[in-house]
């Protein structure tokens, strides 16, 4: 994902704005990070360049 | 609304499965299916022809044929979808084809997407796959919310009225299951259709099957506003806008 889309992404549960961690970077274009809530602090992973953010008990990582 | 926070309800409780069958789904035949989508529907293309937008969103964007179009005519271009294999399909898409557009895994339902921050949308032959109908309904409403102003998008849906359901009793067939509205009046049913793999393998798929009326109802139940509304191919066609005032709305 590019960073500019910082801008117009939010949590999906709260709509609050997400702080980035950048794990990986190539041309601009960030590969794998995270996502974090502001508010909540729920996290939502960037992987091969595309961002989860399914709300956490959408996810297939999601916790039993 | 007086309905829960998307996504609230069900947090810290394990998946109910029936709620997410469609990722699993399109996960599954995406490679295939994305094969089968390769062109932008004319109804779609006659939306967008005169528009141009700043931000533009494309919720449901499958492949990413029609955020395609988006791209062409925005200077953002969104596209959200809740199957990362439809995902991968539409950034290999857009990659091959030099398109400059954005993706992210998201839910219709609970969009991740800025208030306000789209002047254009479409939210095309995706919200069929929602259930149930508060959630459906939902979505219309997260769509109104991401719209600014002076937005406008287009909501379609398969319909009732596609020669494939003309047999269809919803009453009498066990097949699928009636819905109505809070008065009990119908608003469509709820069936399965099966998505065939090339190996004949069938892969069955959650529909809830709006009559036109029905679609009009939900649509009314929202915060968007009718603009226009036409049924083609057996799809309903709907512009909306975001509804005056809609922040007071029940």
């Amino acid at each position: 994902m590019k960073e500019s889309l910082l801008d117009i992404i939010c949590c999906p549960l709260d709509k609050h704005d997400l702080d980035l961690a950048v794990e990986d970077r190539e041309d601009g274009e960030i590969l794998a990070g995270t996502l974090t809530c502001t508010d909540c602090g729920e996290t939502y992973p960037i992987e091969d360049g595309i961002p989860n953010l399914l709300p956490p008990d959408m996810r297939e990582d999601a916790p039993a | 609304m007086g309905d829960e926070t998307a996504g609230g309800a069900g947090r810290g409780d394990p998946p109910a499965l029936t709620d997410h069958d469609p990722i699993a789904t399109y996960d599954r035949i995406a490679t295939h299916f994305s094969k089968t989508r390769e062109y932008a529907w004319p109804e779609v293309e006659s939306f967008l022809a005169d528009r141009t937008a700043v931000r533009a969103i494309d919720v449901g964007c499958g492949n990413g044929r029609h955020t395609e179009l988006l791209a062409d005519r925005a200077e953002t271009a969104l596209g959200v979808d809740a199957s990362r294999g439809l995902l991968r399909e539409a950034c290999t898409r857009a990659e091959d084809r030099g398109i400059d557009a954005s993706f992210l895994q998201g839910d219709a339902a609970a969009l991740p997407v800025t208030t306000g921050t789209a002047d254009l949308g479409i939210y095309v032959a995706t919200i069929h796959h929602l259930r149930p109908r508060r959630r459906r309904i939902r979505s219309l409403n997260e769509l109104a919310r991401v719209l600014d102003p002076g937005g406008v998008a287009l909501v379609s849906t398969w319909s009732a009225a596609h020669d494939r359901f003309a047999d269809v009793d919803p009453v009498a067939d066990a097949d699928v299951r009636a819905v109505t509205d809070e008065e009990g009046t119908p608003i469509g049913f709820d069936t399965t259709v099966d998505w065939t793999l090339p190996g004949g393998e069938r892969v069955p798929r959650f529909y809830h099957v709006y009559t036109p009326a029905g679609f009009r109802t939900d649509l009314a139940a929202s915060d968007l506003s009718i603009e226009s509304f036409e049924v083609s191919s057996g799809n309903c066609y709907v512009t909306v806008r975001l509804e005056p005032g809609s922040a007071s709305k029940e």
